[in-house]
């Protein structure tokens, strides 16, 4: 079966250095990829890169479907891939429900109202994005992203606003995106008669460690040769003391089954 | 919040009401009385002209507002109106016809704007801060010739050219082409309804839903400069009105493209009407630039509607 996502020799540029360097990197119907790396690693510049959208400088392939990103038609890519950003700028009145509707290919709102209510933000269907605050403008942009019924959903930083209650219910709800979203939502050409796959962006390794099964690290390290390295895999492989303390510079501890920085 | 069902119906059919009174008050009161050859031949071209120019600049300003993704925005501020205002005076001091110089002066600036600015329309970006700006210079740029030229007009011009760069609407021509035009841009809006709503969340956005941005800004760039340069070549430069009639639509809930583009005409028309007849009866037989009444009565309804929207 064809990865939803294959890149080939991606490397990425921006401020003079290279946040990733060829890059060889495939993500599966089913998997919960969870890119980590120091601020200003590159996390939001791949994840940007991966949905189609513009970045500083790039080379490399990015294949969706086993078909070059550039050959999708942009009402195709539509279908197949959908992309949360760490942070929507609203500039306009318009309620939620609304917003909901316009972020769906065929617009449904029985399925609005479900991923609302997953996110328990049933409550915002009525209320104007303008007035609702941060965590909650969040949750209604993971509905967003859900919503859009693309089986490869690319999500920067879904929890950064989240309380810890709503960390988790995030965390159940991802899980459960991705296992169950198996049904094509849309006729089309192209078969997605496969589960969906998620890629986010996180620092809360406690958090990475209960909602991914796979991590991607991308490496800060100055020195010429390792500039814009990375690794990646699955989270049993990953989530180790090395590798933290390798991917963030500082030391790490283990204290009853939880990741402590020091 | 958001308006719909009947409530969304109440508020089309108070401004369809509003917008009759008004133009019947237009037709009906001035210093003659009722006269009904006065009535055909002289009220009724100028409440049509008014009708005409406040459905367009209310079009051109939503246009503008959607394509810069700032509420605040106006056509005024891509210095469209500003290429027409000059091109209007070229052609009244050298005597040609003012309706030409108008629509040359707004086709120059628009077709100036787009190969200056050629870059942040290809792009996919939001702000598009280089559009905004340049737009900004440009109408720097004309005000500056407009003053410029005001200076150099012969004195037997001058008060002419002053009343119609302040907005007028006396002896005003061409209500039938505005109202044409204005009936297409919202039959466009109408048309790519669901498009132009995702582009308000965002260029990017649109483009991740597949929506082919560019040539959706580039339509209502060029869209919103025609709008502008017809409405200043039949009225000279009012400004609000492009400003104030969907900005209080949207403070009152209304949140999609059709209905504001529809009702934006309908309350950009009602709102020009109403201002020129205040204009033209306040201080009989003197008459006030309609530009300035425009001012005096959109903006303490617009503080009255953002207060109420505030809520």
């Amino acid at each position: 079966m064809l990865p939803l996502l294959r890149t080939q020799g991606l490397s990425l540029r921006a401020a003079g250095r290279w946040l990733v360097k060829g890059l060889d990197w495939e993500v599966r119907a089913g998997e919960r990829w969870c890119v980590i790396g120091r601020n200003a690693a590159g996390k939001s510049t791949l994840l940007r890169a991966l949905a189609g959208l513009p970045v500083p400088e790039r080379q490399g392939q990015v294949f969706w479907l086993g078909r070059p990103q550039a050959d999708w038609p942009g009402a195709d890519a539509a279908l197949l891939r959908a992309y949360a950003p760490q942070q929507a700028v609203d500039r306009f009145p318009v309620s939620v429900q609304r917003l909901l509707a316009l972020s769906t290919v065929r617009p449904s709102a029985q399925r609005a109202a479900d991923v609302l209510a997953a996110l328990d933000a049933a409550a915002l269907a009525e209320r104007g994005v303008l007035q609702l605050s941060g965590g909650e403008r969040q949750r209604v942009a993971l509905a967003q992203c859900a919503l859009q019924g693309a089986p490869l959903m690319l999500m920067d930083e879904p929890v950064s606003f989240q309380d810890p209650a709503h960390q988790a219910q995030v965390a159940r709800w991802l899980a459960q995106l991705v296992t169950h979203s198996a049904a094509p939502s849309v006729a089309h050409p192209v078969a997605f008669a496969s589960p969906a796959a998620l890629v986010l962006t996180a620092h809360d390794v406690n958090w990475i460690a209960r909602t991914a099964t796979h991590v991607l690290a991308l490496s800060t390290d100055p020195s010429q040769a390792r500039e814009g390295s990375w690794q990646a895999g699955p989270c049993t492989d990953m989530l180790n003391t090395a590798l933290l303390e390798q991917v963030y510079g500082c030391p790490w501890r283990s204290v009853g089954g939880f990741w402590v920085a020091d | 919040m958001g308006l719909t069902g009947p409530r969304l119906t109440a508020l089309a059919l108070a401004l369809l009401a509003l917008l009759a009174a008004v133009v019947a008050a237009g037709l009906a009161l001035g210093s003659a009385g009722l006269d009904l050859e006065l009535i055909v031949t002289l009220r009724a071209p100028r409440v049509g002209a008014a009708v005409g120019v406040g459905a367009l600049l209310a079009l051109a300003g939503l246009a503008m507002q959607v394509l810069l993704r700032n509420p605040l925005a106006d056509p005024y501020v891509l210095g469209t109106s500003g290429g027409a205002a000059v091109g209007g005076l070229l052609a009244l001091m050298l005597g040609g016809a003012l309706w030409l110089g108008a629509g040359l002066g707004a086709l120059a600036i628009g077709a100036l704007l787009l190969a200056l600015s050629h870059g942040a329309l290809a792009a996919v970006d939001d702000a598009s801060p280089r559009l905004v700006l340049t737009g900004a210079m440009l109408a720097a740029l004309s005000g500056a010739v407009a003053t410029l030229l005001l200076t150099i007009t012969p004195d037997q011009r001058l008060r002419g050219a002053v009343f119609w760069l302040m907005g007028d609407l006396s002896g005003a021509e061409g209500g039938g082409v505005c109202g044409l035009a204005a009936l297409a841009g919202v039959a466009a809006m109408v048309w790519r309804d669901t498009a132009i709503d995702r582009l308000q969340l965002g260029s990017e956005v649109a483009a991740l839903l597949g929506e082919p941005v560019r040539r959706l800004r580039l339509a209502l760039l060029l869209g919103a400069s025609l709008a502008a340069g017809l409405a200043v070549a039949s009225a000279g430069a009012i400004g609000f009105v492009g400003l104030v009639v969907p900005q209080a639509l949207r403070l009152l809930g209304v949140q999609r493209i059709r209905d504001l583009a529809w009702m934006s005409a309908v309350g950009g028309a009602a709102l020009l009407t109403l201002a020129d007849l205040v204009a033209r009866t306040v201080v009989a037989p003197l008459e006030l630039p309609v530009g300035a009444v425009m001012a005096l009565v959109g903006a303490p309804l617009f503080i009255v509607v953002l207060l109420r929207g505030g809520r």
